[in-house]
């Protein structure tokens, strides 16, 4: 069999307020994207990734992003990510940027990844609870998560 | 059957074989204007290649270096010299670009070649002295 491989781009959106992130849709992301593709590859470029370009899932309260793209020219929207400066949503702009986190070859991997890099800012951050009532409260909250593994966003929301 | 003027002794050939070939291709183009009374300097052309490539291949795609080495204003045709790699982008956004301030306009290439003494004659400019 023959099949259309893609790349799935695992992206987070950094912004300075977190609670602008609500504000956010996969609509906003797309549009954004495809005017950093055209103008940084031109009408070429944006014709090109345009195939099989989608946005696959976006979690607006941990600001994670599934970018799916044809796999011969994921280059084109990788090198665009950087330029995005602002992402608009009904007529209100959050300033933000991009942060390509892994390039995949399936959602599966992706995930499997954002597990990993979770629990690894979760082990950064944890030294800078500033209190035992605090260290408390984070540990007791991340036990009192019943989702299992699939279910990433549990522990992302943790490391904030 | 065999004509019996011709001789069937093998065919002597010397055979060519330029291994490193040259870094630029040059390319002769000629503009050609709707309005045949418009003027331009030779940066307004290159400005106007320059736009036509970042129109097709952005910002990222246009950043790659050629040059005009000749401009003759009068006649509108210049000859341009582009790095290997370039050659397809510069080609392609030459012949898409259709448009000079408002004005319809086109390119046409006339030559290309990777050595530049071959745009210094064109076998079909080439006139005949018949008597």
């Amino acid at each position: 069999m023959v099949r259309l491989k893609s790349r799935y781009l695992l992206c987070e959106v950094c912004v300075s307020d977190r609670s602008n992130l609500l504000l956010l849709d996969d609509r906003a992301i797309y549009t954004a994207t495809k005017a950093a593709v055209a103008r940084a590859h031109g009408d070429y470029g944006a014709a090109l990734s345009s195939l099989g370009f989608s946005v696959k899932y976006l979690n607006a309260h941990t600001g994670i992003v599934f970018l799916r793209c044809r796999k011969s020219h994921y280059r084109l929207i990788w090198s665009a990510l950087p330029f995005i400066a602002s992402l608009e949503n009904r007529g209100q702009r959050v300033p933000c940027f991009l942060n390509c986190l892994h390039v995949g070859g399936t959602i599966r991997t992706c995930q499997k990844y954002l597990v990993r890099y979770n629990t690894q800012q979760l082990h950064r951050m944890l030294p800078f609870c500033q209190s035992e009532a605090e260290r408390s409260e984070i540990r007791k909250s991340l036990l009192s998560c019943t989702l299992k593994k699939e279910a990433d966003d549990v522990d992302e929301e943790e490391d904030d | 059957m065999r004509r019996a003027d011709i001789k069937d002794e093998p065919a002597t050939y010397e055979r060519l074989v330029y291994k490193n070939t040259s870094v630029y291709h040059y390319m002769r183009i000629s503009l050609v204007l709707e309005n045949e009374n418009t003027r331009l300097s030779a940066a307004q052309l290159k400005q106007l290649i320059v736009s036509g490539l970042r129109d097709l291949y952005g910002e990222v795609g246009s950043a790659f270096p050629f040059d005009l080495l000749k401009f003759d204003a009068r006649a509108l045709t210049g000859v341009l010299r582009v790095y290997n790699s370039g050659l397809v982008k510069l080609w392609s956004a030459l012949t898409l670009l259709g448009s000079y301030q408002n004005e319809r306009c086109s390119f046409r290439v006339t030559q290309v070649s990777p050595f530049l003494l071959t745009l210094s004659g064109n076998s079909r400019e080439l006139e005949l002295e018949l008597d």
